[in-house]
């Protein structure tokens, strides 16, 4: 209960009115939400649907990939890579979206490591592993035939490991021939440590044999190149000149759109995967702090929707950001807007992180949505957000979902990682540390 | 529509030829499901002193229906007392204060609209999905309407739901003789409730009831003790009514309804060039206007709503409501009759072909 603008009542009558409300708060609050059933008392939500919450049985860190498989069977099988160790990835059965069911999960072979992307493409199922220091197995990514959910098998382990190596972040896997990724080497010396991962392809048409068929760096991030290493961003906010996500889509199976973290958006020619080459780039750091994650092209209507990571506690390296880019000219990608957020103060002091992060990116498969006008987002402890860029200079929120703060949260609050989105129009999202899978219908 | 014709006010972002159009060019924007797209709800509740308007949002308040609800009251009176009967029933109360929501108090609405919109945002506030404004028993309707009509006003962030009516069995027909403010309120309302039928002599809701129907098509619930069926508040009102061909002007002191349907496809130009000169010309007898149009120019029907001079942006929604397939618009007017209207369209669309 909440009474304001007491116009026309004296200053004494509003505090007496206020006090009193004070008193009856929590009991207005609970009861009618707990006449319509509602678990949860603080859940804020406006045009979705919560259908169902399925917390994983204990182990309810997601990462940032998200992918579904139709089993043979027909079920529907939803593949979740998990934010850390020790688990690997877990499948759930999200048939009907308002009982998911855990269908299988995998441990790591290492504590040391963190597989924390993942894509399927029929009954296969790609796995990115990531060590926490260079030089440390295993890194680089694993095949698995998923024919049978419930029994996952290796097909091969594709090694990236090297002296100056993490493996790989993230992949991208759509087509079902290539993988193009965010990746150390073996061969691949940083000219500074925290550049140590680039974009690699590799051509996994025979999975038991994956081939890399091209590369690329930001010029100067390797030692040896000719051109000077870029100027670091001030120590604190270095978070390295290396590609977060890496897509690419059939509409220009000629281009790779790289979020490049702190070198800003970068669009790639690779009709010769042999050597791609860059035809933009878009650099926004300093005044911004970097991170740049995500880049999702709208091609019909020559848009790019980019997002920033938020990666500091309590807006530590506020705004992050979501940006729409008018992508008319290739050459010279421009800013026209974001998408709107509460205030920092609104979200700051409620733990844990608060801006950007993940994009839905409408990915080319069949049982994935896809939407030009509507943007989902996901934004920490903000919670998932929907925008409609139907008037791309001026982005509008169309709805949000920032459910209560999960038991026994590390950081106290919600930490929304990322968002998937099925061609039933239902909407997969999840937390980063211990909440697990939301399933929601979009109501707006 | 304000300042004459609309046409480029509402494409030149979004409409064909706009840089970022796509290859389907949405001239309204992005279809929506459902007229009110993404924004809040909000129903607004006028009737007359003492209809019983509190009691009626108490009841919904008590349902698991009115579960998320922030209550705005507005009360004529030294100190509020509606606001306090309501507060233990409601997550959000706020009391308008000293005034009518029609004169002095409609800025403070749109002021508290907007500060409720953004606490709710920021989470000051219960994350509500819909707003119930009590009026003032005295309050015209026409300028609360007005403010929700433009995106210039409330209209980008909350949607008019509906306009609800409370008429007492008791005192409503005298109240609607002699009140030319309960004549407007009923006259404006998208749905009537008629509240203490059980306190009123046998007959006397069928005759008010008869006598609410010659000012306003609109359809009429009888409330029991003060409760009623929590959609006939909440729901959206459909454009199509089954009473929809009557297409009858019943003027009760100057003030009718009337429809209009076409059966062929309208072409956008030439319905918001009729209504550009309807709304120059009679503008202030345009008490409402209500539509669900076919156009040309466009896949899904388009929902259009005038108040006197303004014109909410129209909205093209992903699916016809029904298989009714022509274009319905329902006026609601002072002294102005179908007849007039009816030629004023057939002549725009004759020059426009």
């Amino acid at each position: 209960m909440f009474v304001a603008a007491n116009r026309g009542l004296s200053r004494k009558e509003g505090a007496y009115l206020t006090a009193a409300a004070r008193g009856a708060r929590l009991l207005a609050l609970v009861g009618p939400q707990l006449k319509r059933g509602r678990q949860m008392t603080d859940t804020a939500i406006w045009n979705f649907r919560q259908l169902a919450h399925h917390e994983l049985d204990g182990f309810g860190g997601i990462g940032e990939g998200m992918s579904i498989q139709i089993a043979k069977d027909g079920r529907r099988i939803l593949w979740l890579a998990h934010e850390s160790a020790p688990k690997n990835f877990t499948a759930v059965d999200v048939s009907d979206p308002r009982a998911p069911k855990l269908v299988a999960r995998a441990d790591l072979p290492q504590s040391h490591m963190r597989s924390n992307s993942l894509e399927t493409v029929g009954d296969i199922l790609a796995v990115a592993y990531q060590t926490t220091k260079p030089g440390l197995q295993p890194a680089g990514f694993e095949l698995f035939d998923i024919s049978v959910p419930e029994n996952p098998r290796s097909i091969t382990f594709f090694d990236c490991s090297g002296p100056h190596s993490r493996g790989v972040h993230q992949l991208w896997f759509a087509d079902g021939e290539y993988i193009h990724m965010s990746s150390g080497a073996p061969d691949f010396i940083p000219s500074h440590p925290r550049d140590d991962q680039f974009y690699r392809i590799i051509d996994v048409k025979n999975p038991s044999k994956p081939v890399e068929v091209g590369r690329w760096w930001l010029p100067g991030t390797r030692e040896g190149d000719s051109e000077p290493p870029p100027e670091r961003h001030p120590e604190g906010a270095d978070t390295g000149f290396r590609p977060h996500n890496t897509n690419v889509y059939p509409e220009r199976p000629d281009r790779a759109y790289l979020g490049y973290i702190d070198g800003g958006l970068v669009i790639l020619d690779i009709a010769d995967m042999a050597h791609p080459k860059m035809v933009a780039r878009w650099d926004y750091h300093p005044p911004y702090h970097g991170f740049t994650h995500t880049v999702v092209p709208f091609f019909d209507r020559n848009l790019y929707i980019v997002s920033d990571e938020c990666v500091r506690m309590e807006g530590g390296d506020w705004p992050k950001l979501v940006w729409i880019v008018d992508g008319r000219h290739e050459a010279n990608p421009v800013p026209i807007s974001t998408c709107p957020l509460p205030p920092l103060e609104a979200f700051q002091r409620r733990g844990g992180r608060y801006g950007a992060h993940n994009l839905y990116e409408n990915v080319p498969k069949p049982n994935a949505w896809k939407s030009d006008r509507i943007v989902l987002g996901t934004f920490f402890n903000g919670g998932l957000r929907a925008y409609d860029t139907s008037n791309p200079y001026q982005p509008q929120e169309v709805g949000y979902f920032v459910p209560a703060p999960p038991e026994r949260s590390p950081t106290g609050s919600i930490q929304i990682n990322d968002v998937f989105v099925d061609e039933r129009a239902i909407v997969y999202t999840v937390d980063r540390h211990v909440g697990g899978l939301y399933t929601l219908e979009m109501d707006f | 529509m304000s300042e004459g014709s609309t046409r480029l006010k509402w494409t030149s972002d979004v409409g064909p030829g706009a840089p970022f159009a796509g290859k389907e060019p949405l001239p309204f924007g992005r279809r929506r499901k459902r007229p009110r797209g993404p924004r809040l709800p909000v129903v607004v509740v006028t009737g007359f002193l003492g209809s019983g308007k509190t009691t009626l949002i108490r009841a919904l308040l008590d349902k698991p229906e009115g579960a998320g609800t922030a209550v705005v009251v507005n009360e004529y009176g030294e100190i509020g007392i509606d606001h306090a009967l309501l507060r233990s029933s409601s997550d959000v109360t706020v009391l308008l204060g000293n005034g009518c929501l029609c004169c002095n108090v409609r800025t403070d609405l749109q002021e508290t609209l907007r500060e409720l919109f953004a606490d709710r945002a920021r989470g000051a506030v219960p994350s509500f999905e819909r707003v119930v404004i009590e009026t003032s028993g005295l309050a015209d309707p026409g300028p609360v309407l007005q403010t929700f009509a433009t995106d210039r006003g409330l209209g980008r962030e909350f949607h008019l739901q509906a306009l609800i009516c409370v008429v007492d069995a008791v005192a409503g027909m005298t109240n609607l003789e002699e009140m030319p403010e309960a004549r407007r309120q009923a006259a404006l309302a998208d749905r009537v409730v008629v509240s203490k039928s059980d306190l009123a002599e046998p007959g006397a809701a069928e005759l008010l009831i008869a006598q609410i129907a010659a000012l306003n098509p609109a359809p009429v619930g009888i409330a029991k003790n003060g409760e009623i069926e929590p959609a006939f508040l909440l729901d959206e009102p459909p454009v199509a009514r089954d009473n929809f061909e009557l297409g009858r002007t019943a003027h009760t002191h100057g003030l009718g309804s009337f429809s209009l349907v076409f059966d062929e496809p309208l072409s956008w130009p030439g319905f918001e060039q009729a209504m550009a000169v309807l709304t120059a010309l009679r503008g202030s007898d345009l008490l409402r206007v209500k539509g669900l149009l076919a156009v040309a120019e466009c896949r899904g029907p388009v929902v259009v709503h005038f108040v006197q001079h303004l014109a909410h942006p129209p909205i093209e929604l992903e699916e016809w409501p029904d298989e009714d397939r022509r274009s319905r618009l329902i006026f609601i007017t002072r002294g102005l009759a179908r007849a007039a209207v009816a030629q004023l369209f057939a002549g725009i669309a004759a020059v426009a072909a």
